[in-house]
């Protein structure tokens, strides 16, 4: 009987399972997260029509991020109105009309308006968080994976105390001890994804470590930076980039739960799950105010995850060699 | 057992830093007068000497902590300076049983749907009905658990009014049915996005253990396909099934602190929202290190578990 190929995510599951066997490590939140996205069949069609382009759903999932990317950008240059001054007390509540194509709030302020600002606001923190999370995680990872010994050994400790945290909680205490600011919800967002993207970069770091190539290069007298920039950190970087896609998703969904706990940024700056909060008492009378942000982070994350998934496919260094 | 006991020492190590980082946070939130007035922001100048001496703000910082560290580990954990105080192991005697309740539900719940679909789409692998389920199970992996919390409560709880919002909570042993009303919804909404994972994953181990040999000579012997799916595929496929759901408590938690909020279940994740919104800093400190600590015993558990019951299983996948 032939060999089943590997579906997609098992690879990454299987290196994950490697380190955790080797350095005694749980797997955290955000990682089960992403092997279960990359773990359904979803990409064998892809794959099977490999150089054939993208297909229409990725476009499609690419199409809806570039739209609320250049919306979140241009908010402040949109005809729209101003997402927390200008309110029309008398009209709150009122439904999706000509006028207010996602209706008012309970404070009668556009709710169209505030999902774009939130927009702005919640891809910022998303993007931006990841961003740091993926140079300084992405750095340790390598640097722990590569330097196997003590070194690597106490970064690695040094990381299974932060992951030792549920993630909502640790970054919630950041944010309520730091203050409900836009720069502290994104560091704390990227403290929690520091490690996790950290042991990923790890996980892989490894597995391509011990490969002839970069006992060639060692061979030829390479300096250990020059290994990990020019021979390790090409291969890792697909597999980081998708991973930061879903992490992006992540990181979004984090920032509504932290708002509904009353540990996000402060009510006077619009983000998604801000718009979410001020429409909870209203959830009978005028549900439209939580239902459109709502949509919003379920269309983004489904594109997020969607994407996620077709980079790793698309640039799996291993499978198109195959 | 060797192992077992490195694991302890390490957890011990682990519980301490927590408590030290726990600890530190409060310091966070600026100098002392700062804290004390945004803890009782509307306490008299004589009040705010008592709490100042209350937490003993003016010792050195590692005099404070084992003080503090010396009272959570005899079960003071601080009190809630509302103007009725009330002391947070109080609180935790009425929420603990709630989140416990919530959390059991969603796990099993979640396992009780996964296992038999996971197990149906591996078996029916690139059929319609795999294809659409797992089109379905890709798009609740996109929705956050408070979204599904607040569809359910505006539809199911608002406009049809098929269930309870407001949370008069019957304890369990009281009213098995009340009870069920009320976790229903917080049930469900925690439970659906672990539902795509424990699928998705089982069902790609399932692939797997189909094409083994085994799998073969059980079907070759004619036995019926349900006791091959269930009775000698299910269980060397359940692996990471198994390790997911058991460390997935991380996700448990964090999603019951917000759906308890959205639908106001009196659980340690709606405590521990009124601390946030409320300032009471002492409190959340106790209740973050509480969290953390429950968190890390869970795993802790979980893995001593593996250990114990199957040692194979660590030299198998060590050995693969």
């Amino acid at each position: 009987m032939p060999e089943q190929p590997p579906s997609p995510g098992d690879d990454l599951v299987q290196a994950l399972v490697d380190d955790e066997i080797r350095e005694d490590v749980a797997p955290d939140e955000a990682t089960i997260h992403t092997a279960a996205v990359e773990a359904g069949p979803e990409i064998e069609r892809l794959k099977e029509r490999k150089g054939k382009g993208l297909g229409f759903s990725a476009w499609l999932a690419i199409g809806w991020l570039a739209m609320i990317v250049i919306l979140g950008f241009a908010a402040p240059i949109l005809p729209i109105p101003d997402p927390v001054a200008d309110a029309t007390p008398a009209l709150a509540r009122q439904g999706p009309s000509a006028d207010h194509i996602m209706g008012l709030d309970g404070s009668g302020r556009d709710v169209f308006s505030r999902v774009i600002w939130g927009m702005r606001n919640s891809l910022f923190i998303g993007a931006v968080s990841v961003l740091i999370g993926l140079v300084v995680g992405g750095s340790l990872g390598v640097i722990s994976g590569y330097f196997k010994g003590k070194l690597g050994g106490f970064i690695g400790a040094s990381l299974d105390v932060l992951l030792a945290f549920p993630p909502l909680i640790l970054a919630l205490s950041i944010v309520t001890f730091l203050g409900r600011t836009v720069p502290n919800v994104t560091l704390s967002l990227a403290i929690v994804s520091i490690p996790v993207l950290a042991r990923i970069a790890r996980a892989s770091t490894l597995s391509w470590s011990e490969r002839e190539f970069v006992l060639a290069a060692r061979a030829q007298g390479a300096k250990h930076f020059r290994i990990m920039r020019r021979e390790i950190l090409p291969n890792v970087l697909p597999a980081m980039f998708s991973i930061a896609l879903l992490g992006i998703a992540v990181v979004i969904v984090a920032e509504g739960g932290l708002a509904i706990i009353g540990a996000g940024v402060k009510p006077d700056v619009t983000t998604w799950g801000n718009i979410i909060v001020s429409g909870q008492g209203d959830l009978r009378d005028a549900s439209h105010i939580v239902l459109f942000p709502s949509f919003c982070i379920f269309f983004t994350v489904l594109a997020l995850n969607f994407l996620g998934d077709v980079v790793r496919a698309k640039f799996d260094v291993r499978e198109s060699s195959l | 057992m060797r192992t077992i006991l490195i694991k302890l020492v390490r957890l011990v190590i682990v519980v301490w830093i927590i408590t030290l980082f726990s600890f530190t946070l409060i310091k966070l939130t600026g100098g002392n007068n700062d804290l004390v007035s945004k803890i009782i922001p509307f306490g008299s100048e004589q009040q705010k000497d008592i709490l100042r001496e209350d937490l003993g703000l003016q010792d050195p910082f590692f005099t404070q902590y084992f003080r503090w560290l010396g009272d959570f580990l005899t079960g003071d954990f601080g009190n809630i300076y509302t103007p009725n105080p009330q002391p947070v192991s109080e609180t935790l005697a009425e929420a603990l049983p709630v989140s416990l309740e919530l959390m059991i539900y969603a796990q099993v719940l979640a396992l009780v749907i996964a296992i038999p679909l996971g197990v149906a789409t591996a078996y029916r692998n690139g059929t319609k009905f795999d294809r659409s389920t797992n089109t379905i199970a890709f798009g609740l992996l996109a929705l956050p658990n408070f979204v599904v919390a607040l569809l359910l409560a505006i539809y199911v709880g608002a406009k049809w009014g098929w269930l309870p919002t407001q949370s008069n909570l019957i304890p369990f042993p009281l009213n098995p049915i009340d009870n069920w009303q009320y976790m229903l919804m917080p049930t469900i909404a925690l439970a659906l996005g672990q539902i795509a994972i424990y699928m998705r994953l089982l069902r790609s181990d399932m692939i797997a253990t189909l094409q083994e040999d085994f799998t073969t000579t059980a079907k070759a012997k004619g036995i019926p396909t349900r006791r091959v799916l269930f009775r000698h595929a299910l269980r060397p496929s359940s692996l990471t099934l198994l390790t997911v759901a058991g460390l997935n408590v991380g996700a448990l938690i964090g999603g019951a602190v917000v759906v308890e909020r959205i639908f106001n279940l009196p659980g340690i994740g709606s405590r521990l929202t009124e601390a946030i919104l409320a300032q009471q800093y002492v409190a959340v400190q106790s209740y973050v290190a509480l969290i953390a600590i429950f968190y890390i015993l869970i795993n802790f558990f979980v893995d001593v578990l593996y250990t114990v019951l199957d040692p194979r299983i660590r030299h198998a996948r060590a050995a693969a």
